[in-house]
């Protein structure tokens, strides 16, 4: 053996791996598919890991849902629909790269999400600059829609954001309508500080007050805390005849519980946060309230065609506290796709005039009539009162908030 | 392994050995020609006959150095002269057989997990696997070679200044390809083979030439660094999607270093950083032209900047005037404390618990693209053909701020300040003895870190757009913490390597996300007990957790005698 | 003055939880200067480890209350113990007896790991043992008889029954424990090793077994916590521990860290200085929603001002 031999041997087989990687050809004529229907994606983005995700998945599962009965009944000739979802973990940078992810994405059409008000405040701008219409199920942040002075000079934000979920000036008003209507005059207020809490105490209020009520009280609470005797004890020496409660189960359950413990029987009222099974489970008992969008599931036939399917759907996560919403909003997603994507070359062509079609979109969805208002707010003004009772949430009183 | 195989047994096997594995490395360079997976799903579609994919020629590459290292020491000794001291060819090819075989094992769990079944991998792929145990099997059996001496070659400045150009550029090369692939089994893949690489290389004795040949050539080293990081942008052919993560990256490695200031060299353990990165934010947002500020005072973004870092270095004053005194385990808690006071205040002032500042949860949206000099960093820009967008801008920019503090991180460092920080580390009783006035030391330190972060967050909350409590909560301060534990306390390069695997690798692997923290509390435990200086280990550091490690102080002292007459050849070696 | 009465009570009550927390601080920092930053995790596994013995005992809620409150409490607790205990042990072998000669910064890290290990991994499997619930949201703590929804009133004063639980808990906790340092053998050997573990070594002390003593106790308490922590919110969550735990810290550094009598003070004066503030500061600022916040300004202005804390650390910093 000398060198010689070994040099040729090692160019040999350099040469000889350079000359097969370079022959073969990376194409294959057999994988093309069905040509003729294009692909169009519907993202979403929420909170698939982590303590929230049983909502995050229940949005996901309707979504995915809305799509397969879209692609079932072929709502848009020529056209695939397929769903993209991706985790924002509930955190804002995350959401935000979700968000970017998708939209780098050319078959994107439009996306539902997100759960969390803060998380959409990072989406929205990455989705408006790439034109894609975004409607959440969840946010009921007033001034996503309405800009920084959504009360007192309303100005729309960004043209690609609509939602279907109420914000709050109209469950808090209802709420206040209700109880004024069963002759509580006296209520304290307590909220859990997160815009969705806080927004439905004002609204509240504010209604409350017009209609000849008082607020005798009105206290915080931080989220993450779960003894809240303190707070009871100060709501308790003002004697209140009733609390309405801005915020979500997990906290009002212990709370209504904590409260009935120290001698404040009095019922909690809260918006459709609440509205929730685990809320009873938690510490909730009867006679406490809460309200929700839409009329009672039972008597909308649009709704039964959503808990049909999804029971039918085989998914493993029930569909939660805002399925029927996600449902809604992937379903105005498909309709102003219909009209454009109709004209559309390519999906990513059809982005801006998804967003100009939303404004005339209107059907009977899961949570009762989709439509939007010029800000982007969900037109739906029907209400349900539900009490809980023998352990359960019952209808107590729909209506609509005039 | 040692134990196992007796020396007298390697040496009678020995030439068997080097046969057997040469086969092995063959069959692996084969296997790349085969088809490795049923479907053309999996990774990077490894069905195509002939025609590897990426992954498939990096695991070539791999079996190539298994080859040329079992190969070329047939020459003989003699042919081979000094080389065969210098390179430990042994060990080294074990090391690489290893390494291919680690990225087969991977390759072909993740086509079976994508394809659900170890039936769609196909017979390429059991190739691969069978010939890295064939190659590490024969390895085993060759007698153990001593330890490389690379870095004692004499080398002209030209090599080791284009082996560095060279090194940067596939730095780039790796981070771009890694960055591109979106499926989590192929970028495992790919993982697995800079892993072996690195390890591959290790052995062979590369890094400790290059970081001698970093030390000679020290400015061109950076300034390549930079250069790299700056041409970054450029590969993405326009897409964001990467560039927000890389500016991310960026904004948290910063945040990091500034932390490693006070962890790292002075060894104040601050549980609480986040509060001033948030600190920092929160001030440029409201000082933001952003409709949601509610402070009619809108100074140009280089004023707010330098405001947004005062005040977070007030607040460092602040918290820590009054704890820098006690010991420094209360310190830990005591941060904590503060940052849950920041964040629990800046959720309270919200017009209904306090003046409305910062819009409570809610927090402060709409903040508007910086625009610095009539250059406005939301608009995409074409640069040499190539779109660069938002986020690139940003990515830049925080380039810059980086290099600010990583400059003055060094420069502190082998300062006089830097000395005695370390020294109050290492023993604080001592240090004050010595006339070193460790209060006033360690409050430098505690402000002057605050201040790093308060800039970041200046440039973060313009990025992020949106400013929210929930965003400065405490574990974003056990993740920057745990970046300066796991790349190396007291280091750069290993807080850089540190920040960017635990913000890539969860946006990387998304399906395991629900697992992220329990795995990230695992890390922090075994980091500790098993390798608690960190990837990158600070030579110093590394002598204070082995304590008891008699060859390793030995060799630091060595290290550092030669290092410094490298760094200074006319001086002699400074006695320890 | 009812809301005066109102929120001593509530304080004392919260208070009482606190210092029973803080004694598991205050005994391991005593020995080895080590803030187990873990220990509020210690207290969750107390309360999860509870509510799986009573599924075990098959979930019974119709239990007279004399027969829950002497045999089903106790077991509860006897059970929460042995988790707590069993935890608390797993630690320190695993995360911090190797550790015991490395820098300070290095216990304190694996700290925080095992922290975050201990809530995810309850969050992730507490629910995949069968017959117990998903632990990723809240979970409802069962009611017993005789303290769930009981309630004493004097006056406009509700004192509720699982107060009565929590204050008594501790009292009858910090006797036995006041027996066990100053009368048992192992108790004798933790107050030596404290003072100088390495003469206590020579002594013939085992170390290692004091350590672990040490831990011992602390979770004991600390499930007793959780089971009282239970009872007074009447649920509990796999993130119960970390603001607890940070409280509980506070307090024993208020009392003097090291010292178990300044970890009762500290809790109790913790406890009533929180439920004070929500109801006594003037303005927005008396908002319950700071009253964190005062917590955790109180622990800075005992550090500037009596960094040996309201009854003197036992052992002072040594470093």
């Amino acid at each position: 053996m000398n060198k010689r031999t070994f040099k040729l041997a090692g160019v040999a087989i350099l040469a000889s791996t350079l000359a097969l990687a370079g022959c073969g050809a990376r194409t294959d004529a057999g994988t093309g598919g069905a040509t003729g229907t294009k692909v169009a994606k519907i993202g979403v983005i929420a909170p698939l890991s982590g303590d929230l995700s049983a909502m995050g998945l229940g949005i996901k599962n309707s979504v995915d849902l809305a799509i397969k009965q879209a692609n079932a009944s072929n709502a848009i000739p020529g056209w695939k629909l397929e769903l993209a979802a991706e985790d924002d973990q509930a955190t804002p940078d995350v959401g935000k790269n979700a968000a970017t992810k998708l939209a780098s994405d050319d078959a994107v059409v439009g996306i539902v999400g997100t759960l969390n008000s803060g998380v959409a405040q990072s989406t929205i701008p990455v989705l408006d600059a790439a034109k894609i219409v975004q409607v959440s199920p969840a946010n009921t942040n007033p001034s996503l829609t309405k800009g920084a002075d959504y009360l007192t000079a309303p100005k729309r934000s960004n043209a690609n954001y609509f939602r279907t979920c109420t914000t709050d000036d109209v469950q808090g008003p209802f709420a206040a309508q209700y109880l004024l209507g069963t002759g509580v005059k006296k209520v304290a207020t307590i909220h859990d500080k997160t815009p969705y809490g806080q927004g439905l105490v004002t609204e509240f209020a504010k209604a409350f007050t017009a209609g000849g009520g008082t607020v005798v009280g009105a206290e915080t609470i931080n989220p993450d805390d779960d003894n809240f005797s303190a707070v009871v004890s100060k709501v308790k020496a003002v004697a209140p005849e009733a609390i309405y409660y801005g915020g979500v189960y997990s906290e009002a359950g212990p709370l209504s519980k904590q409260a009935k413990a120290a001698g404040l029987k009095v019922p909690l009222m809260g918006g459709d946060g609440i509205y929730d099974g685990n809320f009873m489970k938690l510490g909730g008992t009867d006679g406490d309230l809460a309200t929700s969008v839409g009329a009672p599931v039972e008597t909308l036939a649009s709704a039964k065609a959503f808990l049909d399917g999804y029971k039918a759907g085989g998914y493993t996560d029930g569909y939660s506290a805002y399925g029927a919403y996600a449902y809604d909003a992937a379903n105005s997603i498909i309709a102003a796709l219909k009209t454009s994507l109709a004209s559309a070359a390519d999906a990513k062509s059809a982005r801006a005039g998804t967003i100009t079609a939303m404004s005339s979109v209107a059907f009977e969805g899961a949570t009762g009539k989709v439509a939007f208002d010029q800000y982007g707010d969900s037109v739906s003004r029907v209400l349900t009162v539900y009490k809980v009772s023998g352990g359960a949430w019952k209808a107590e009183k729909t209506g609509e908030l005039k | 392994m040692k134990a196992i195989i007796s020396d007298e047994l390697k040496l009678r096997l020995r030439y068997q050995a080097r046969a057997v594995g040469i086969v092995g490395a063959l069959a692996m360079i084969a296997s790349i020609f085969l088809t490795w997976a049923y479907g053309h799903e999996a990774l990077d579609d490894m069905a195509y006959p002939g025609a590897p994919s990426p992954l498939q020629l990096f695991f070539g590459l791999l079996a190539l150095l298994v080859l040329a290292l079992l190969a070329i020491p047939l020459v003989g000794k003699p042919k081979l002269g000094r080389w065969a001291r210098i390179v430990a060819w042994n060990t080294t090819a074990k090391t690489a057989a290893l390494a291919a075989l680690g990225m087969a094992v991977v390759a072909v769990a993740g086509i079976a997990i994508e394809l659900g079944g170890l039936i769609n991998v196909d017979p390429g792929g059991w190739v691969a696997l069978a010939g890295g145990l064939v190659s590490v099997a024969s390895t085993l059996f060759l007698p153990d070679s001593p330890e490389p001496s690379l870095e004692r070659v004499k080398s002209p400045k030209w090599l080791q200044i284009s082996v560095i150009g060279v090194a940067m550029a596939l730095v780039l090369f790796g981070a771009a390809f890694a960055l591109g692939l979106s499926d989590a089994g192929s970028f495992l893949t790919f993982a697995a083979f800079l892993v072996g690489l690195v390890m591959v290389l290790r052995q062979f004795g590369a890094f400790d030439w290059l970081s001698i040949a970093g030390a000679n050539n020290n400015r061109v080293l950076v300034l390549s660094a930079f250069a790299v990081a700056f041409v970054f942008p450029f590969t993405q052919d326009g897409s964001d999607a990467n560039m927000s993560i890389a500016a991310q990256v960026l904004i948290f490695a910063a945040t990091a270093l500034g932390l490693n200031i006070v962890v790292g060299l002075v060894g104040l353990l601050d549980l609480g950083y986040i509060a001033f990165l948030g600190a920092g934010a929160f001030t440029a947002a409201v000082l933001s032209e952003s409709a949601f500020s509610r402070i009619d005072f809108h100074p140009p973004f280089i004023v707010t900047v330098l405001i947004s870092g005062t005040v977070a270095s007030v607040l460092g004053l602040l918290i820590g005037a009054p704890t820098l005194r006690v010991s420094g385990d209360y310190l830990a808690i005591v941060t904590l404390a503060f940052g849950e006071i920041f964040r629990i205040t800046m959720n309270n002032l919200d017009g209904s618990d306090g003046p409305n500042i910062t819009n409570g949860s809610a927090g402060i949206p709409g903040i508007p693209d910086l625009d610095l000099f009539g250059f406005n960093f939301g608009d995409p820009h074409i640069i040499l053909g190539i779109d660069i967008g938002r986020f690139a801008n940003y990515y830049w920019l925080m380039l810059l701020v980086m290099g600010l503090i990583i400059v003055v991180f060094t420069n502190l460092n082998h300062s006089r300040i830097g000395r005695g920080w370390v020294a109050i580390r290492e023993d604080e009783l001592a240090a004050e003895a010595m006339g070193v006035n460790t209060f006033a030391l360690k409050l430098l330190a505690f402000s002057g870190g605050a201040f790093l972060a308060g800039v970041a967050g200046a440039v973060k909350a313009h990025h992020d757009v949106s400013v929210t409590p929930e965003q400065y909560v405490f574990l974003e301060s056990a993740f920057l913490l745990a970046a300066v534990v796991l790349g190396g306390m007291g280091t750069v390069a290993g807080v850089l390597i540190g920040a960017t695997i635990l913000k890539l690798l969860p946006e990387k692997l998304r399906f395991f996300s629900d697992y992220r923290l329990l795995m990230f509390g695992l890390l922090m435990v075994f980091m500790m007990r098993f390798r608690p200086e960190g990837i990158v280990a600070d030579e110093r550091r590394q002598l204070e957790f082995h304590a008891e490690d008699e060859e390793l102080a030995d060799e630091v002292e060595e290290e550092l005698i030669t290092h410094h007459a490298h760094l200074n050849p006319d001086r002699k070696a400074f006695e320890l | 003055m009812d809301l005066f009465f109102q929120q001593l009570i509530n304080g004392l009550s919260l208070g009482s939880l606190y210092a029973l927390i803080a004694v598991g601080y205050t005994v391991v920092y005593g020995i080895v200067q080590l803030i187990n930053f873990a220990h509020g995790e210690i207290f969750m596994i107390g309360a999860f480890g509870s509510f799986a013995t009573w599924t075990v005992m098959g979930s019974p809620t119709d239990w007279p209350a004399t027969g829950s409150l002497l045999i089903l409490l106790p077991v509860m607790i006897l059970g929460g113990m042995a988790a707590s205990i069993s935890v608390a042990l797993l630690t320190e072998r695993f995360a911090y007896r190797p550790l015991r000669n490395a820098p300070r910064l290095a216990p304190l890290i694996s700290a925080i790991g095992v922290s975050v290990f201990l809530q995810e991994f309850v969050r992730l499997f507490y629910g995949r043992i069968p017959g117990l619930p998903d632990a990723k949201s809240s979970i409802p703590f069962p009611a017993i008889n005789g303290i769930t929804g009981e309630i004493i009133q004097i006056g406009g004063v509700t004192i509720q029954m699982s107060a009565v639980f929590t204050v008594g808990a501790l009292a009858v906790s910090t006797a036995f424990l006041w027996f066990f340092v100053n009368r048992t053998r192992t108790g004798r050997a933790m107050i030596a090793t404290s003072q100088d573990p390495d003469t206590a070594r020579l002594m013939g002390i085992n170390v290692d077994r004091v350590i672990m003593a040490a831990f011992a106790v602390g979770a004991a308490l600390a499930a007793i916590a959780g089971v009282a922590h239970g009872l007074t919110n009447g649920n509990i969550g796999f993130r119960m521990g970390f603001l607890a735990g940070l409280k509980a810290f506070t307090a024993a550094v208020l009392g003097g860290i090291g010292n178990i009598n300044g970890a009762v003070v500290g809790g109790l004066v913790l406890g009533v200085a929180e439920a004070m503030a929500t109801s006594f500061i003037p303005g927005q600022l008396g908002s319950s929603a700071w009253k964190d916040v005062w917590a955790f300004v109180l622990l800075i202005l005992v550090l500037v001002f009596r960094p040996q804390g309201l009854l003197g650390a036992k052992v002072v910093d040594r470093a």
